[in-house]
Formats: structure tokens, C-alpha cells, sequence
């Protein structure tokens, strides 16, 4: 995080999106990184409209414990589901979480922080105080408390996983946000009698989008790590929804007898992460002025 | 667990208990020299177990580990043996009179506790006493309801007078919950100093880590043959299975068939005992649509058992009816509907006034044991064909234990845990007196007057006839909707030799354990 | 400083009324969590006695103060379960947790320094992949995934499981000891490895760049000399920071490791503090952890003044 505190950037921002996306691909990590989100979204999205092989959660006993097959393509589970439509319909649960879990987090906390760097005075006391609580709470045992406090659904899980991240991105913000408030043309923007929230979101919102952006990438990969730790620990997404952190939770006591089961699930995990952190790395070169016209 | 939902306690404790191979005490291995000898034998046994005991006071636990810890610490009036037959313990013998209205108890002479104090008449009078007195908060308080005084007339004998007879009064004194306790003890010394009359005495305890129990040389049976028995904290199962396989820990008892699965190899054998502990749909027959005995016979025949059980543990155990005790055992097939019968659940439904189907509310608890959700989600699946919808309601640990003890739910997904008596078993529940009756939400003057009968009887063919009946009467008034009983899965590594696990899952035979 | 400190006893006084609340949110009291279901069978009279006993009879308002009067006494609570105070307790699994992190940091900072000064070195070179692979092999695994699968096969296969006897304390048996903190250190040193390598290329990278080491190669101080000296030394600001922030998360606990490996370190008291309801563990526990995070940031705030040339001179 510290290192993308100190790339902000202070140059205006602007309408160059098409350029950005040109360098986006242009970045090796980048496209990778988009390759593995874009297929991983395909297959979260084919679960979404039901076009998987067979039902992730229904039962079929006799044909449990199956190895991959042509039938079963990563092969079946203790309860004779099919791994491979469950591993598409967990990575749609994971990603509908860490979604909604990071959206929430992204806009309290680029709200917060915004107001705070810009407005100071009270409201900044008031979140700095707030955002230094949480922060030092143990962030794993932070979502494990709010996941208990609930009735536990996938959106619960979210909303608990998203406070863990709140703090995060309010301190993204206001670092940045607190040097641009000096900057002349916001000093300017604010002198021509354009009215302070107006300034806000017209001058200084956009000239931390890219920052806020990258941070968003990283939070969705962290964010789909914390749902299978809650997982591990028993709280995560109630079965027999599958999400990838219950399947390789479930499976650790097949690990010898059925690999596949915690083998498919991991590695989708595994790709996932890496995809969501490449993709990060290149938006970050993308967007990051410095990196503009060299290589 | 004492009756109570064997299932749910502390949040995510796993169900990875303590416990036993189940070689018998006569199975010895043949290449190795049988260590019948009590002077040869010895050595200390390491028990992984996933949580540490949640106190060490015998009348408030209620936790599976803490009772099995216990259970080696102190001692009881009467004990179970292996097969649950109620066998003299620290009572020698005990006598009804002809009217059933006094029990006199002959105590066992020479037994000490582990502070060296001498167990007598004073200390039993002392014990049933505190129990009953509602300040203790003692668990097991309603077992000894129909006990109006308690004499110590000499040293080794104790007579009780009773309200009514109660035939399953010696049953109700072997468990840990009656431990006999010393007069001069109190609970908070107690709490950290452990002072009994069994096999085995506290050595040493590391809070969260492991608790170490040592023999007791002045035990009044046979000595214990290990030296000492190490209950050793691994918190997760799969860990458990590796320090199996690595030699470290020789013996743990599972719940979950998968665990147990990937625990066996080479040195580890794996055994199963079929448990009291019963899977039921609870219906709380107290509310909505399920006040008609119509609609829960509907859902009682919509059911097909073995299915639950196929799906959501793998088959693993037997469907069962109301008594799960081997000695009282009811009849799976002695049921409305031993098959599943869509047509007949639908008549119920007619003549319930339901055809158009009705919605239960049912609360289920999720990470206690490992096949709540699978029970619910198949129940469900089934049930939808009967045009009878399970509304599930799945739960953090804590709220549904919360909801179930206010009785907030029209029915409960629940493990419950059986007793060898069934008096003990269901005179709590279905009894309109009983202390779980609000829970049941079932009770009626047939069963009130049936339990009241097996009580008073102390004719065994009797008894065996009267729950009969009372087992029935639950079922052709689908009281709950009983499921299936599990096993238990005792894995030991191959020098550990002597230990029988029980249907309750006690370990009372780690003190005729031997380690090679 | 001084405004820093104040600001550091705030941030702790809002820990605590948080902790305090939430446990007060989440279902179940320490009745219920000790007796489970047999709690139905209570009587009202030993419900009563019950909450006097755990102190549950007592207002809200009340029990969050005395709570707090008792922390200033230095009495923490006290464990119905462990039957030690929470003072004893954290004493034990306190050194746990710490020896934990500084060898886990240890090596997070051996793996990660190095390789990401050797992606540095040549820039979308075959090197730069291995460590950006490394890297993020770091990042995506759980840490979870990780732990058991070491432990089962180690296990299984080479009947090496240190971790399967019971715990030994550093004094008792420092060689036991040493194996049991071997494979967690990994687990855990693997995934910050990551961000400590990412940090340092990218550190290292923008430091290259900077005018003042083209005019010391320009003057020909030996390059190797120049990566050790300038290039690290400067790059050292974004590393202790990122050091420092992980090793405070790293004081919270690291829970489900904890757990997999049978230590008994701070996180896992606090979970089954959580699980049996036990308000005071949890609330105390969660207050130191809170104050060594804040200790280790106001730490790694005067390291990092120390260090950085241009704080120093500001």
C-alpha cells in the first residue's frame, strides 16, 4: 500500500481512457492478468446463467469420489457433485463477494477519506480517529467477529469484509487528497467561487482515480483470500453454496483419498489472485504518469 | 451433552474428540508380549483432542472433552459397563423396598479420594444434596426430582426416600454430572484442583495446550496399567491425522467418516462404534400448522431416512426410531409409513385441510457437526415433493442454540445426545413437567401417564414393554421426525491396546488402556 | 510526540468500546457457550445465579467500566476456562506470537530483499519473471492451502511433524521449539515475502532513476558498492514501512496458522475467548494486541526518521 501512497500523481486527470487501456495491454502483466480475469469471469458468468455441466449442489451419492472423467471434468466430491460446475459457481460466489464487499469499501472509504483530507477540522478528527481504530484491530479477527454477528448469507460476508477494508482505502485517499488541496489550480478552483464540494468531486476525485483503481484490483484479490480464510475458520459462505474457500475447507480431509477436490478449487484460487494482482500491476504502469511514454 | 444437543457448543470447536481403539480388553496383539501383568504394563498414552475441557468441575460440564476428562477424575454411585448395563461403582449394591419408596445404598469400603481423604455415607449425602439444590446450578439437578431426603445412617450406607418409584434412578447416578465430590471441597478449588475417586488423579494441566492425568495408585479397582494419559490440544482434525501419522499422538476419535477415512494407514487402525447420539427433525408441535398431527404425519411420510442418511453422511450409520440405547432399541420400521409414501402424505395433508402445501420454518446450526446443512438441504429437497416447504434458516452456533432453548422455531435440524436409560432420554422432554417439555413441544396425558409407569416399574421385561409404547406414541403422533444414528470413528496406532469406546463415547476403558 | 501519544490512548479507548460492543452483538452469552443446549433445562432461579457468577446481571454500562477501571488496575479478567487470568494467559501466548512474527518477518525479509533488488537488477529480464513469479506465488496462496498441504505430506511422508508434540516454550526447549516455529515461519514469511519484494523493486527501480545515482556512477563509485550502498540504503524508507506494517498485522495473531500448527499464540486465545464468550478475555486481549500495533508503529516512525535522509533533515 505504501508504495502506491507515494506514486500519487498530481497531474489532472482527464478523459484519456483510451490511451490507458492502449497501455494497459501494451503491458505484459497487464494482458496476462486480464486474460485469466476476463476467463474466470466467463466461467462465474456461465454459473450465474446456469449453463454449467450439471447442478453444483445437487447430490448424486453413487457417483461420489469420482476422478476426472470426460464426465466429470474435475472429477466429484464427497456427495457425488460435480467439482468442476461447483468450482465455476465458487468462483461466481467469491467474485460476487469480494465485488461487493470491495464496491462497498471503495465508496465509503474514498467518501471518507476524500472529506476528511479535503475538509480537515472535525470530520477529519472524527475518521482518522475512526480509520485508526479499525486498522488497529487484527483484520482476520475483525471479519470473523462481524461474521458471527449476522445471519449469515453471502452478503453478510461481504459487508464484514468490506469494513475490514474500509480503513484501507480512506487512508489510500486522504494521503493524496491532502496534497492536492495545496495544489494552485485547486486553490484557484476554489477561489473562483466554484463550491467546495463541487471542487471536491470535479478537481480532486479525479486525480486520485487512478491511485483508487489500483487499490481496487489488490482489495478484490485480498478480499477473495479473506473469504476462504473465513472459511477455513467456519464462517464463511454457508454451504452447500459453494465458494472456493469452503471447497478447499471441505476438502482437506480428502486430500488423500480425492485430490482433485482441493486441487481444482485451489488452483482457480491460486488464479484468481494471480490474475486479479497482475491485472492490478498493469493498470498501475497504465495509469501511473511516470510510466507514460517510456518504453 | 447429557441428553442435551450433543451438537451444538462452543462455535468452532470441531467435533475431533478424545478417545479409543477398539480392540477388546482380551485382544492383545500376537507379536507382542501381552501385558496381562499390572506390574509390566505402563507407559503414557497421548490422546489428540480439537478443544481443551471448558471446566473441570463435574457438575456444570456438559462439554463432550471436559466429560471425558472427567470421567477418569472422579467417581459415581453406579457406572456403566461396556454394553451400558448399569454395574456397581462407588456403590457396592443398592436395595429398592417392596413400595419402591426407599433405595438404600451399601458403599464400597477403602475408597480415598486423591487428597487422601476417605470416601464415606457423609460425602454421598453431601453430593445429592448440593445437586438438588437449585443454587449449584448443577446440570443434572432434575434427576434427582423424585428424591425427597437423603440419610446417612453409618459410614457405608446411604438410604434415600423417594416421592414415587423411580426404577431409573441408578441409571441416572452413573453419570459424570452425579459425581460423588468430597464434603470439604468447594467448587472453585475444585476448578483447578481436581479431587476424585477414579482411576486416575490430575497432573499436570497447560490451559489451551494439554491436560496430563497420572494412574491412581489408590484406586479402589484394578490400578490403571498406563503411567499417565496426555489429552493433547491440536485444534484442527486434519493436524490430528497428521500427528497420527507421524507417531506423535496414538489415539483420537473422530465424527466425521472422512476423517477417519484418510486417518487409516499402516499403523493407524480405525474402528466405529455406533453412537446414542441421534439425528431427528425436531417439530415443535406447539405452533402453526404443526399443531395438527395430521401435518406432521405428512411430513413424517414424506420422508425417506435412508436417504438423509445416504446423502448427507455418506450412509454412514443406521436410521433409527425414537431409542437409540441397545437394551430399549425401537423398531426403525414400527413407524407411520416405515417408507416413504408421498400418497399417504398427501392424505395427511387433506385431511390436515393443507393440500395447498404449508411452509415450516426450520433453523438449522452450522459448523457444530459436520452434516446439519447436508440433513437440511436434502429434508428440503425431499419434503418439496410433498408440497411442504422447509423454510431453512441456518445459524451461527450461538443463535441457534439461543433460539432453541426459547423454542423459536417450528422445527430444528438437530443432533441430540441419547442416554442409556430412556427415562433419562425423554422423560425431560416429553413429559408435561419435564424441563425440556417447552423445547419438544410435545406432550400428552397417554406419554405423561406411560413414563410415569416406567418409572414405577422395576420388572425389566416391564420397562422394555412400556417404552415400547412409548416409542410408538411418539412416532403414530410423529412427535419429531427421528433420522439416523452415527458413529463414532476410534483410530489408534497399533501398540495402543485395551481400550473398548462406548456407545455413549466415554472413555472410561483408558484405565485397562496399555501402550507397547 | 506528545500529541502522537494522546492520539495513540484515543485510537486504544475506541478499541476498546468496539471490541465491547461487537462481543455484545454477537449471539450467545458464556452460559449458553459452557452448557450449549442443556442451558433450556435452567431453571430461572440457576440462570440467576449463573449470570451473577459470570457478571452478566450487571447493566451494560456498568460492565464495560468496571471492565476498564479493572485494566488500569492491571487486572485483565479472568478465564473460567483456563482458570488463570488473562495476565498469565497473554504472558504465555504473548512471546508466542511475537517469536512467531520475528522470524516469520526474518524471513519474509531474506527471501524478499533479495529478490526483489535481483528483479530490479534487469528490468523484464528473465530474473525480473522469476522474482515477480515468486512474488506472486506469495500473494495468491492461502496461507491455509499452504500450511496443511506442508503438514500432511511432511507428515506422512517423512514422520517429520515437530508440531504434533505438545508445544515447547523457547526457554524449555529451544530446539523443539525451533523446529515447531520452522514451518509456520515459512507459511507466513512466504506471504510477506511478497509485498517486501514488490516493495523493494519497485523502491529500488524509482531510486535508480533518481539523478543522484547517475552522478555516483558518472564518478565511478563500483556498482556493487553502489547497490549495497546508495541504491538499498534509500530504498531501505519504503521498505521498514512496509515492514513495520505487516509485522503489527503479524502481532494480531495470525489465527487459522496458529491453529493449524497447535501454537498457542495470541490469535488463537482470542478465538476461543470469541467461542466461549469469554467478554474480558477477549476484550483485554484485543486491547494489547492494539497497543503493540501502536507501539510498533510509533516504532517504526522513529526508525523511519532515523533512516530517511529527508525526514531527518526536515
Amino acid at each position: 500500500m505504501t508504495d502506491i501512497t507515494q506514486t500519487a500523481t498530481l497531474a489532472p486527470g482527464g478523459g484519456r481512457t483510451m490511451e490507458r487501456v492502449r497501455l494497459l495491454l501494451r503491458s505484459r502483466s497487464g494482458l496476462v492478468g486480464l486474460i485469466i480475469v476476463v476467463l474466470l469471469g466467463v466461467l462465474s458468468l456461465l454459473s450465474a446463467f446456469g449453463l454449467l455441466p450439471y447442478d453444483p449442489i445437487a447430490q448424486d451419492p453413487p457417483a461420489r469420489l469420482q476422478p476426472p472423467s470426460a464426465e466429470h471434468w474435475f472429477g466429484t466430491d464427497q456427495f457425488g457433485r460435480d467439482v468442476f460446475s461447483r468450482v465455476a459457481a465458487g468462483v461466481a460466489n467469491s467474485a460476487l463477494i469480494s465485488l461487493v464487499a470491495v464496491a462497498f469499501a471503495t465508496l465509503v472509504g474514498t467518501f471518507c477519506g476524500l472529506v476528511a483530507g479535503f475538509y480537515r477540522g472535525v470530520s477529519d478528527g472524527v475518521i482518522s480517529g475512526v480509520t485508526n481504530v479499525l486498522f488497529a484491530f487484527p483484520p482476520l479477527l475483525l471479519a470473523l467477529s462481524l461474521a458471527s454477528v449476522f445471519d449469515r448469507n453471502w452478503f453478510t460476508i461481504a459487508v464484514a469484509i468490506a469494513i475490514v477494508y474500509v480503513p484501507i482505502f480512506i487512508r489510500v485517499t486522504r494521503g493524496p487528497v491532502l496534497s492536492l488541496r495545496e495544489i494552485e489550480y485547486v486553490k484557484a478552483a476554489t477561489s473562483t467561487g466554484q463550491s467546495r464540494s463541487m471542487v471536491m468531486f470535479r478537481h480532486v476525485l479525479p486525480n486520485i482515480a487512478s491511485i483508487i483503481i489500483v487499490q481496487v484490483t489488490l482489495s478484490l484479490s485480498w478480499a477473495v483470500l479473506t473469504e476462504a480464510s473465513l472459511s477455513f475458520l467456519g464462517l464463511g459462505t454457508p454451504p452447500p453454496a459453494p465458494s472456493l474457500g469452503s471447497m478447499i475447507f471441505e476438502a482437506r480431509t480428502l486430500i488423500g483419498i480425492a485430490p482433485w477436490t482441493m486441487i481444482a478449487p485451489g488452483a482457480v484460487v491460486v488464479l484468481l489472485v494471480v490474475g486479479l494482482n497482475l491485472l492490478g500491476d498493469g493498470l498501475r504502469d497504465a495509469l501511473d504518469p511516470r510510466n507514460r511514454g517510456k518504453k | 451433552m447429557n441428553g442435551g444437543n450433543r451438537g451444538v457448543r462452543g462455535a468452532l470447536a470441531a467435533v475431533g474428540l478424545a478417545a479409543a481403539v477398539a480392540l477388546t480388553i482380551t485382544g492383545c496383539s500376537p507379536a507382542k508380549p501381552a501385558p496381562t501383568d499390572e506390574g509390566t504394563a505402563g507407559g503414557a498414552l497421548v490422546i489428540g483432542v480439537t478443544s481443551d475441557p471448558d471446566t473441570l468441575f463435574p457438575w456444570k460440564a456438559t462439554q463432550f472433552q471436559a466429560v471425558n476428562v472427567l470421567q477418569n477424575l472422579y467417581g459415581t454411585l453406579t457406572e456403566f459397563d461396556a454394553d451400558l448395563n448399569v454395574v456397581p461403582g462407588l456403590a457396592e449394591s443398592w436395595e429398592a423396598s417392596e413400595d419402591g419408596l426407599t433405595v438404600t445404598f451399601t458403599l464400597r469400603e477403602g475408597v480415598t479420594f486423591a487428597d487422601g481423604s476417605t470416601f464415606g455415607s457423609e460425602d454421598v449425602k453431601f453430593s445429592l444434596e448440593a445437586i438438588q439444590a437449585e443454587a449449584t446450578a448443577a446440570v443434572s439437578r432434575t434427576s434427582l426430582a423424585s428424591v425427597a431426603a437423603i440419610e446417612a445412617p453409618d459410614e457405608q450406607t446411604v438410604v434415600l426416600t423417594l416421592t414415587a418409584p423411580d426404577a431409573a434412578l441408578p441409571a441416572n447416578l452413573a453419570v459424570i454430572n452425579m459425581a460423588m465430590l468430597s464434603s470439604d471441597d468447594t467448587e472453585a478449588e475444585l476448578n483447578t484442583t481436581p479431587n476424585g475417586t477414579g482411576p486416575f488423579v490430575l497432573e499436570d494441566r497447560k490451559a489451551s495446550q494439554s491436560l496430563t492425568l497420572a494412574k491412581n495408585d489408590a484406586y479402589w479397582g484394578d490400578a490403571a496399567k498406563l503411567d499417565t494419559v496426555e489429552f493433547r490440544v491440536i485444534p484442527d482434525e486434519s493436524s490430528i491425522v497428521s500427528a497420527m501419522q507421524s507417531g506423535n499422538v496414538q489415539l483420537a476419535v473422530f465424527d466425521d467418516p472422512l476423517v477417519a477415512q484418510t486417518a487409516e494407514s499402516g499403523t493407524v487402525t480405525v474402528e466405529k462404534t455406533p453412537q446414542l447420539s441421534y439425528h431427528a427433525l425436531q417439530l415443535n408441535a406447539r405452533r402453526g400448522d404443526l399443531a395438527d398431527v395430521n401435518v406432521r404425519l405428512a411430513i413424517q411420510c414424506a420422508v425417506d431416512r435412508q436417504e438423509v442418511l445416504d446423502t448427507a453422511a455418506l450412509g454412514e450409520g443406521e436410521v433409527t426410531g425414537p431409542i437409540t440405547s441397545p437394551a430399549y432399541r425401537s423398531d426403525p420400521d414400527a413407524r407411520p409409513c416405515p417408507e416413504r409414501d408421498l400418497d399417504q402424505a398427501a392424505e395427511y395433508l387433506d385431511k390436515a385441510g393443507k393440500s395447498d402445501g404449508v411452509t415450516i420454518k426450520t433453523i438449522v446450526s452450522q459448523g457444530e457437526y459436520a452434516t446439519s446443512v447436508n440433513e437440511a438441504q436434502n429434508l428440503k429437497a425431499q419434503l418439496a415433493e410433498a408440497n411442504i416447504t422447509l423454510e431453512l434458516e441456518v445459524l451461527e452456533s450461538g443463535a441457534f442454540v439461543d433460539r432453541w432453548i426459547a423454542a423459536d422455531f417450528d422445527a430444528a435440524v438437530a443432533l441430540n445426545g441419547g442416554r442409556p436409560d430412556p427415562d433419562g432420554m425423554y422423560g425431560r422432554y416429553f413429559t408435561s413437567t419435564g424441563n425440556l417439555n417447552q423445547v419438544a413441544g410435545y406432550s400428552s396425558p397417554e406419554l405423561d401417564a406411560l413414563f410415569a409407569e416406567g418409572k414405577q416399574s422395576s420388572d425389566p421385561d416391564e420397562r422394555k414393554d412400556i417404552y415400547a409404547q412409548i416409542s410408538e406414541n411418539l412416532e403414530d403422533n410423529a412427535a419429531w421426525v427421528w433420522l439416523f444414528t452415527s458413529y463414532s470413528y476410534t483410530a489408534a496406532s497399533s501398540e495402543v491396546q485395551g481400550f473398548t469406546p462406548m456407545a455413549n463415547g466415554s472413555l472410561q476403558y483408558l484405565r485397562t488402556t496399555t501402550v507397547n | 510526540m506528545l500529541r502522537r501519544i494522546l492520539a495513540a490512548l484515543a485510537t486504544l479507548l475506541g478499541v476498546a468500546v468496539f471490541v465491547f460492543i461487537m462481543l455484545r452483538a454477537i449471539p450467545g452469552n458464556q452460559i449458553t457457550a459452557g452448557l450449549g443446549t442443556e442451558a433450556a433445562a435452567l431453571t430461572p432461579a440457576q440462570q440467576q445465579q449463573l449470570e451473577a457468577y459470570y457478571g452478566l446481571d450487571q447493566p451494560l454500562i456498568v460492565q464495560f467500566f468496571s471492565w476498564l477501571g479493572n485494566v488500569f488496575t492491571g487486572n485483565l479478567g479472568f478465564s473460567a476456562r483456563a482458570q488463570q487470568s488473562v495476565l498469565e494467559l497473554t504472558a504465555q501466548s504473548l512471546p508466542v506470537t511475537i517469536e512467531l512474527a520475528i522470524f516469520s518477518i526474518v524471513l519474509a525479509l531474506l527471501i524478499g530483499i533479495p529478490l526483489g533488488m535481483l528483479s530490479a537488477s534487469r528490468p523484464d529480464s528473465p530474473r525480473d519473471a522469476f522474482g515477480q513469479v515468486v512474488g506472486l506465488a506469495g500473494l495468491s496462496i492461502p496461507a491455509f492451502l499452504l500450511a496443511t498441504t506442508l503438514l500432511a505430506v511432511l507428515a506422512s511422508s517423512f514422520g517429520f511433524n515437530p508440531n504434533g508434540e505438545g508445544y515447547a516454550y523457547l526457554v524449555d526447549d529451544p530446539w523443539l521449539n525451533l523446529q515447531q516455529m520452522l514451518l509456520p515461519s515459512i507459511v507466513l514469511g512466504f506471504g510477506i515475502a511478497a509485498p517486501i519484494m514488490r516493495t523493494t523493486r519497485t523502491a529500488v527501480l524509482e531510486i535508480r532513476s533518481n539523478d543522484f545515482i547517475r552522478t555516483a556512477k558518472a564518478k565511478g563509485v563500483p556498482p556493487r558498492r553502489l547497490q549495497a550502498k546508495h541504491v538499498l540504503g534509500n530504498a531501505l524508507v519504503p521498505i521498514v514501512t512496509m515492514t513495520g506494517l505487516q509485522f503489527g498485522y503479524l502481532l494480531g495473531g495470525a489465527v487459522v496458522v496458529e491453529q493449524i500448527f497447535s501454537l498457542p499464540g495470541i490469535g488463537r486465545q482470542v478465538l476461543l475467548g470469541i467461542q466461549q464468550k469469554e467478554y474480558a478475555l477477549v476484550q483485554s486481549t484485543v486491547l494489547i494486541i492494539a497497543l503493540s500495533f501502536v507501539i510498533v508503529n510509533l516504532l517504526t516512525d522513529v526508525l523511519y526518521r532515523m533512516i530517511d535522509p529527508r525526514v531527518r533533515a526536515a
